[in-house]
């Protein structure tokens, strides 16, 4: 039953996103007299890595002169989870055009919560609360990001990252032989949205929307007052007969150069328009 | 008296044996490690902690290896902030040898601007650093232990350095030994600067006729300078009859902010055009805003200067040099022409009709004025202090490579504006006199290998939808 090949990289995404509110964030540091002595770009990294390509790359030479360079961020995917309270109908579909203009049929998307880990090592408490003051006050308790989850139909989502908890690890009691580790770790929550596999519509094109509209909420007994018919006319010589008219419109393929031709109908009648049998009963 | 007075319980010249043996063992089986003690460049009240520190002393001793078989601690770990070597090392030193030849010398050792007390200078503390020459590795003491052993003859010989390697974040590590102080050289936040090594004079031509010889545009009035722009707005005009495209004149706008207000600051004219009988429409569209309004004056008899070509943008301009165009013959009609320059990365982009001039019979020559410094001089030196010359921002020098003209340099300051290092101006090293123009900051570290801040952008350029801006800053 699975096994269609797709894969939108919508986790990979997210979390490349998540990643990019955090790149730029500066810590400063002062002599005495309050002159700023040095400006740093806080590192951010992926936390989970292949182990050797991390000593390859972060320790070539073998001979390291130190232990670290700090401060640090690194962040993690920590959970993905199902949510329920976003579900939407199993069924329900939506249409999409792809790079080629060429209308998609989408399933709507499985809500799932991706919990995400951002971890700050610092040497001082007063780098770590730098990086914090540039980060807490964006979350309240969300920010909301558009990511462009499938790009082969321009789906752009808001995905609302929000910040759950904030807590950190201060070992600065106990024996001197173990050194103080400063450690603030923030816990966010990416409210994003799996897609299936996208098919070609068959639908193509829509060849018409009719709208019957009430003066009242009760349709059963209120009369209808107005039809709102709109069509697509075509602005292109489709068969290539030299004239642009109505026989151009039945060949129209999503894509092509097209108008509208709207049309108001007053009926005042109590029928309804019955879409089984396409005519008013 | 409780002890038993014919039994002597250590005496000086006893104690003064074992310290003398000692001292020689050490000198016998002891590696010679660098004592660098740290000096508090700014320790702050409250949370105690010395934000920033500088290292710039060193002390020869040696010492005895407790950890003999190799080093303690937990050793080379993954992390998820990357690799961290956890390596752990013991050093016994003499205590009569460092309170002899090292002490003295550290009292009341500060860089000067942090007047905090310093604590005990009389024997190790806790915070400085140890280079262990075998690994090649900056130990930094993490506790000084002084009974161990435990009062030989009533009197204790030695400290134990308890030691781990140094984290290392923006310490200034200057003792003057490049053994020591290329250990730190590639590690840190390292930026770079793209210096010049030999400027260039640019040089433009100046045009004077389209298809036709007259009917240009003059000048162009903002009539409403509008306001709300967010990007710049497209300067349309109106063709010229000539129906040319060479002949049509072209414009861009510059915008301005006062108060908050962004508005159309000038109109500068790219091309002048040709042929038109009446002064063309002009419109102004886009960027955001709404309101401005301009119009435009024409020369229908006489030739000036409708547009420049530039034919060398030059190297090394820090700031957009003065345009000289030659004056026209004499006559009643005679105008001189005045470009203007705008500048991209150090060179000159495009100059700009400010006024076309009137009464050329034949192109002008243009002129255009030297970059600040043509030749660089000087190699700057390792650890040295370079600064800018208008910003007065100032870094440390990492690496100077003269072929490339790359300078990478770490602990930046700020300097007079939040930009660092300006385009164009002389960086200034204060030792070694160095001075080349600046061609480009990078204030990004691109040598970091764990740091992945980079890759992130460019990846989240192609899915990130911030329509308006990220709050969070952009390269």
């Amino acid at each position: 039953m699975l096994g269609t090949y797709y894969y939108h990289q919508i986790v990979r995404k997210t979390i490349i996103a998540f990643g990019t509110l955090f790149n730029d964030i500066n810590i400063r540091h002062q002599d005495k007299n309050g002159n700023d002595i040095s400006n740093l770009k806080v590192p951010l990294a992926y936390g989970p890595v292949q182990k050797f390509l991390a000593r390859l790359e972060q320790q070539p030479e073998l001979n390291k002169a130190i232990q670290i360079t700090l401060p640090r961020m690194s962040f993690e995917m920590t959970s993905i989870a199902y949510d329920p309270t976003r579900k939407s109908g199993l069924t329900q579909t939506f249409k999409a055009c792809d790079d080629g203009g060429k209308a998609k049929k989408v399933f709507m998307p499985v809500p799932y919560n991706i919990g995400f880990q951002l971890n700050i090592l610092s040497k001082l408490n007063d780098d770590s609360l730098q990086i914090l003051e540039q980060i807490l006050p964006y979350f309240q308790p969300h920010f909301n990001l558009t990511i462009d989850l499938v790009d082969s139909i321009g789906e752009k989502r808001d995905i609302p990252i929000i910040l759950d908890a904030v807590s950190f690890q201060d070992d600065y009691e106990g024996s001197f032989d173990t050194r103080r580790a400063l450690i603030h770790t923030l816990n966010f929550t990416a409210k994003t949205y799996l897609f299936g596999p996208i098919a070609d519509s068959s639908d193509g094109l829509i060849r018409k929307v009719q709208v019957d509209m009430y003066a009242d909420t009760n349709t059963r007994t209120a009369k209808r007052e107005m039809r709102y018919t709109v069509e697509p006319v075509a602005k292109v010589d489709k068969n290539n007969d030299g004239v642009i008219d109505a026989a151009d419109t039945p060949l129209l393929v999503p894509g092509d150069n097209f108008g509208f031709d709207e049309e108001w109908e007053f009926l005042g009648d109590s029928k309804s328009y019955s879409p089984t049998r396409q005519t008013d009963v | 008296m409780t002890l038993n007075p014919f039994f002597l319980q250590g005496t000086q010249s006893e104690q003064r044996l074992v310290q003398d043996l000692i001292n020689e063992h050490l000198r016998f089986h002891g590696v010679e490690v660098t004592y660098i003690p740290r000096k508090f460049v700014n320790k702050k009240t409250i949370i105690e902690e010395v934000q920033s520190s500088a290292y710039d002393d060193n002390f020869s001793i040696e010492a005895y290896v407790n950890t003999f078989d190799g080093y303690g601690g937990a050793g080379d770990i993954l992390t998820k902030f990357g690799v961290s070597v956890r390596d752990e090392l013991i050093l016994t030193l003499s205590k009569e040898r460092f309170e002899d030849f090292i002490a003295p010398f550290m009292a009341g050792q500060d860089d000067g601007t942090d007047t905090s007390p310093l604590p005990t200078p009389t024997r190790p503390r806790e915070g400085d650093l140890v280079y262990f020459p075998l690994g090649q590795r900056l130990f930094e003491v993490k506790f000084v232990e002084h009974e161990d052993p435990f009062y030989q003859l009533g009197k204790n010989y030695v400290y134990q350095l308890k030691c781990e390697l140094f984290e290392y974040e923006d310490e200034i590590i200057d003792t003057t030994i490049p053994e020591i102080d290329t250990q730190v050289q590639d590690e840190g936040y390292i930026t770079t600067l793209n210096l010049i090594g030999v400027g260039r004079t640019a040089t433009a031509a100046a045009i004077i006729q389209g298809s036709v010889t007259s009917g240009y545009i003059s000048e162009i009035f903002i009539n409403n300078d509008g306001y709300g722009y967010t990007s710049t707005p497209t300067i349309g005009i109106s063709s010229s009859p000539t129906g040319l495209i060479g002949d049509r004149a072209t414009a861009v706008g510059v915008l301005t902010t006062r108060g908050g207000v962004t508005s159309l600051d000038k109109i500068l004219i790219t091309n002048a055009g040709a042929g038109y009988t009446v002064a063309p429409t002009i419109t102004i569209t886009g960027g955001g805003g709404v309101g401005a309004a301009a119009t435009a004056s024409i020369v229908t008899s006489g030739q000036g200067v409708i547009r420049f070509s530039v034919t060398d943008g030059g190297v090394g301009y820090g700031t957009a040099p003065v345009v000289t165009v030659t004056a026209p013959p004499s006559s009643s009609i005679s105008k001189q022409a005045v470009g203007v320059a705008s500048m991209r990365s150090g060179s000159v982009a495009f100059i700009h009709v400010l006024d076309p001039g009137r009464g050329y019979s034949s192109a002008p020559t243009v002129t255009i004025a030297d970059p600040e410094t043509l030749v660089g001089v000087g190699t700057y030196f390792f650890n040295e202090i370079i600064y800018g010359s208008r910003s007065r921002t100032e870094a440390r020098v990492k690496e100077w490579d003269e072929d490339t003209g790359i300078l990478k340099v770490a602990n930046v300051s700020i300097g007079s504006t939040q930009l660092g290092f300006f385009p164009g101006e002389m960086i200034i090293g204060k030792d070694s006199g160095a001075q080349y123009p600046n061609q480009g900051y990078e204030d990004f570290d691109e040598y970091d290998k764990y740091s992945e801040n980079d890759e992130f952008e460019a990846e989240a350029d192609k899915i990130l939808d911030f329509s308006e801006s990220n709050p969070f800053g952009t390269f």
